[in-house]
């Protein structure tokens, strides 16, 4: 168990949080906490405002009302450059469709991220080797994402999100993309994350998924917290 | 067509940006149209226009009246070829004294004697007043009918040595100049004539040959040597295009270069519209719309913004060519010619913009015609495999911020945008080298046909004209002028007609002596003299006498005779005037006196002070000066500047096009790039630099492509020879300057779309995706 699971303290907290779109409610008066060290899964039909929730986590968007805090950070109250520092700092984010840049070779896309604050070059590139390597994907470091099986740019994109060694890792859909096989090695690499440590939120349609990957299910429907409760698989 | 109407109009709504870009970038190129081609077409259609409302003369001509009697005059308006004849009228030539504020009544005066304004040929506009009918009635010329209003010359009393007092009674603008002023018959007999002058109207006229002919078949006749002179419309109609003339072949390059720079920036503008709109296009197809309508709606949805930028470009073009030409035209002798262009000029502007611009959107339309539905969805989503590998991996390792190498890596992933950006960049700042360039070359030709700033000019007062003869004589006045305050050079100088051996046309000498003339800057070919027996000449001079630098000629005046050599060519310059020393004037006649000295002042120095020093020295002598810094220089500069300024704002509006579309293409890994912590500082900083460094890259291509155009544009178009110092205009600062313009341009054009996206919201743009 990690320091921070250990420890136990509140990583996510939303309190109250409603998100308006125009005269659509995405979120209705959302009040979630996620500690430190926790993998929750938020599972809910299409459109019941799941990927808002992770949005408003990851500092994407701001709430119409109620606050977000994350890591400390009362998200609504930061500028659009103090939230780019929070998610470079804190989240980590994995994509359903793993959003690299085409332009760039997987382990740029990878290095980019430490790049951005400031990491020098080389040593951006040589944890971002480690990191494609942890992830069995240093063989196509040189390799371009249009030339990536779905497999291999979902674990770049697990190792873009995690370069900088955020607090929070948030997956919207993961293995959404994937074929099985793909899927599973990404579930699994999930799992290998959570138990070292890392704190994990998944939004999903899967049930597989949440159920392997997550302590935790929030089930979501209309904007609202349906229900919670313990997940207990891959634990 | 409703369905292919709505999704045009819906289409236009939704990309307003891109609309408005159309719009602006054909309202620009527009209006720089009808500026270039209403500049032609003023150039010459008013002249026309007034002459033949007049039925101007395309001959005026003088006989001698001791040759050729009246009967026999009024015979030639029968031979063939003469389409109709007007005279014989009395001419006298007169001296008049500045005695009145009418210019138009000074110094020597053609006057011719007529009963009235109208006729077959020539039929004078009153302009003011009335015709004179009576003895001691004169009616005057006025070369410039649209100047300042002077009905109060009315009544004013003109007189000359040997002339009755006369009373101007009317102001009139003859477009043949056939007089400069106009008495009765009776009044014109009083006066006893020694010439007689005959005005005509020729079935061919258009060329100088055929007047010749035409003047040649018409004195065959008449005694030799009856035909004193002949004053063709040519010279006339040369004349009223003279200034604009000098920079007509220039300006029209400007016209060309403007035209095509917006072919190519629609081309540009409208291409990008229909390839960034692929996957709509796809989606189109998918829905049922025939090929045949797809095209349809994209070439509705270009000309909708086109045709709005033409109207609101033609009338603003034509607003601004009001004054242009204004200015263009100052101080040409247009009588009463109407500065102005034809309604052709917005009209052929209007109709061709919107056709342009359809044509251009036309081929990447049919492309999208062609493109199967499913083909062109997937042209406008896919992902596409990266390029420029070596070039991205170089610059990812690179010691500079990561939003810097990541914009300087941009094109390289792009090449295809990069293109399209490049080509904007490149025509927008070859034009505006090119244009600059120009600009200083007609300002510096513009600045050199008039005085300098401090040039004081002083005549020798004559007695003949009424004026006090100075007490001084030549010497002591070029010693007493130069020792007055404030003076840096002074030249001496006197005009001689002499003849030139086996020449027929004579020549009018300016013979001078002290310090050399500033128009020694203007030598093209050769040296300036700098000894006895040398002669500088201006071009015309030298190509109707058959000469050429290196020639030897003599020189005859007086019963002397003067061996010379030409030395050095002019620019340019009138066809009767030549440049030599007072050394070679002396041969002729050694006791010849200056009657005129080019004084040039010290800076700062006040020319009206030193003018009235030179008056209170000697009475007798005449100062002169003026206080305009060169209005042609301004309007020509001012007219650059127009086309220039137009040019740069087409060059930035089709860079701001193409960042803007690489922009909306990029969108979604711009919020990727957010997603991971790249602040809206970065985003733009990367953006910025993509396009800076394209604007740096595109200067080095634009600037040497501008240089080598200027100079192969002064070197060859134009009626001009420059001097070097004319045509050695790209200063180091002045590239500089182009150089950063380019980044400038470029960095412009992308500010507004890089600071749009770095204020993309994330969520949306992931979401969208």
């Amino acid at each position: 168990m990690s320091e921070a699971e250990k420890s136990g303290q509140v990583l996510v907290d939303l309190a109250g949080v409603r998100k308006e779109y125009g005269q659509a409610v995405a979120l209705d008066g959302v009040t979630l906490q996620i500690r430190a060290g926790e993998a929750a899964a938020v599972m809910g039909p299409s459109g019941c405002g799941k990927s808002t929730l992770l949005n408003m986590i990851a500092g994407l968007d701001r709430p119409t009302a109620g606050t977000v805090t994350v890591a400390g950070h009362d998200l609504g109250r930061l500028g659009e450059s103090a939230l780019a520092l929070f998610r470079r700092r804190h989240i980590g984010m994995i994509f359903q469709f793993f959003n690299l840049i085409d332009d760039l070779p997987a382990l740029d896309n990878v290095a980019l991220a430490a790049q951005l604050t400031g990491t020098p070059a080389r040593t951006a590139r040589a944890r971002a080797l480690d990191l494609l390597g942890e992830l069995g994907v240093a063989g196509r470091k040189d390799a371009y994402p249009a030339t990536l099986s779905g497999g291999q740019r979902q674990r770049v994109g697990v190792a873009r999100a995690l370069m900088n060694r955020p607090a929070l890792l948030l997956a919207d859909e993961p293995t959404g993309a994937l074929d099985s096989r793909s899927g599973e090695q990404v579930m699994d690499l999930l799992i290998d994350l959570n138990q070292i440590g890392q704190t994990l939120l998944i939004v999903t349609h899967d049930l597989e998924l949440a159920t392997r990957c997550a302590g935790r299910l929030i089930e979501f429907a209309d904007g609202q917290v349906v229900g919670q409760g313990a997940a207990g698989a891959g634990r | 067509m409703s369905a292919v109407w709505r999704t045009a109009r819906a289409a236009v709504a939704r990309r307003r940006v891109q609309t408005l870009l159309i719009g602006l970038v054909v309202l620009c190129c527009t209006a720089t149209a009808v500026l270039a081609l209403g500049l032609l077409d003023a150039a010459t259609t008013p002249f026309d226009r007034a002459f033949e409302h007049q039925r101007g003369a395309h001959v005026v001509a003088s006989f001698d009246a001791a040759k050729a009697n009246p009967a026999a005059l009024a015979r030639t308006a029968a031979r063939p070829g003469v389409q109709a004849a007007a005279g014989p009228f009395g001419q006298v030539v007169a001296d008049f004294p500045r005695t009145t504020d009418i210019p138009e009544a000074e110094g020597p005066l053609t006057i011719a004697g007529r009963a009235g304004p109208g006729g077959p040929v020539d039929r004078v506009s009153v302009l003011y007043g009335r015709w004179a009918r009576a003895p001691g009635e004169i009616v005057l010329n006025l070369p410039a009918a649209d100047g300042p209003r002077r009905p109060q010359a009315l009544g004013a009393r003109l007189t000359a040595p040997g002339l009755p007092p006369l009373t101007v009674v009317g102001l009139a603008s003859s477009m043949s100049r056939s007089a400069d002023a106009w008495v009765t018959p009776a009044q014109m007999a009083a006066l006893r004539p020694r010439a007689v002058q005959m005005l005509y109207r020729f079935e061919e006229a258009a060329t100088g040959p055929e007047l010749r002919a035409a003047m040649a078949a018409l004195s065959d006749g008449l005694p030799a040597g009856a035909l004193a002179s002949a004053a063709t419309h040519l010279a006339l109609r040369q004349a009223f295009a003279d200034l604009a003339a000098a920079y007509l072949p220039l300006l029209t390059v400007f016209g060309v270069l403007a035209l095509l720079v917006a072919v190519l920036i629609v081309a540009g503008v409208v291409s990008g519209a229909v390839v960034s709109g692929l996957r709509h296009i796809g989606v189109l197809k998918a829905l049922g719309f025939t090929p045949g309508q797809v095209v349809a709606v994209y070439l509705t949805m270009v000309s909708v913004p086109a045709a709005i930028g033409a109207a609101l470009g033609a009338a603003a073009g034509a607003a601004l060519a009001g004054p242009v030409l204004r200015a263009a035209f100052q101080g040409v002798d247009a009588g009463v010619a109407e500065i102005g262009f034809g309604g052709w000029v917005p009209g052929v502007c209007l109709a061709g913009m919107p056709l342009l611009v359809a044509a251009a959107a036309l081929v990447p339309a049919l492309r999208a015609r062609r493109l199967s539905a499913a083909a062109a969805i997937s042209a406008g989503s896919a992902p596409r495999p990266g390029r420029g590998l070596r070039v991205q991996r170089a610059l990812g390792g690179a010691r500079l911020p990561r939003p810097v190498s990541l914009g300087l890596g941009l094109p390289f992933a792009r090449p295809g945008r990069t293109a399209m950006t490049m080509a904007a960049i490149v025509v927008g700042l070859t034009s505006v080298t090119l244009t600059t360039g120009l600009g200083v070359t007609m300002a510096a030709f513009a600045a050199a046909d008039r005085p300098p700033a401090g040039q004081v000019g002083v005549r020798v007062g004559e007695a003949a004209f009424g004026e006090n003869a100075p007490r001084l004589d030549d010497r002591r006045i070029e010693a007493l002028l130069r020792s007055l305050p404030g003076v840096r050079q002074v030249t001496a100088k006197v005009f001689r007609q002499v003849r030139l051996a086996g020449q027929a046309r004579r020549g009018d000498i300016n013979f001078q002596r002290g310090d050399t003339s500033p128009l020694a800057a203007q030598v093209v070919q050769g040296r300036w003299f700098d000894g006895p027996g040398q002669i500088v000449a201006p071009p015309a001079f030298l190509s109707q006498r058959g000469l050429a630098v290196g020639d030897r000629i003599t020189l005859l005046l007086n019963g002397r005779r003067a061996e010379a050599r030409i030395v050095g060519r002019l620019m340019s310059g009138d066809a009767r005037f030549a440049w030599a020393s007072w050394d070679t004037l002396t041969a002729l006649d050694p006791r010849a006196s200056a009657d005129t000295y080019e004084v040039r002042l010290a800076a700062g120095v006040d020319p009206r002070r030193y003018a009235d020093a030179v008056r209170a020295a000697d009475p007798g002598l005449h100062p002169s000066f003026s206080l305009e810094t060169g209005t042609t220089a301004a309007t020509v500069v001012g007219v650059a500047g127009v086309f220039t300024a137009l040019l740069i704002a087409v060059a930035a509006l089709g860079v701001f096009n193409t960042v803007l579309l690489t922009t909306r293409e990029r969108r979604r890994e711009l919020g990727v790039l957010k997603s991971i912590g790249m602040t809206p500082r970065q985003v733009t900083v990367m953006t910025v630099t993509s396009v800076a460094a394209q604007g740096a890259a595109g200067a080095l291509i634009a600037i040497p492509a501008g240089m080598l155009a200027h100079r192969l544009i002064v070197d060859n178009v134009g009626i001009v020879e420059f001097p070097d110092a004319m045509k050695d205009v790209f200063q180091p600062s002045h590239l500089v300057a182009l150089a950063l313009a380019g980044v400038v341009i470029a960095v412009l054009g992308a500010l507004a779309p890089a600071c749009s996206a770095a204020r993309l919201t994330v969520a949306a743009v992931l979401h969208a995706e």
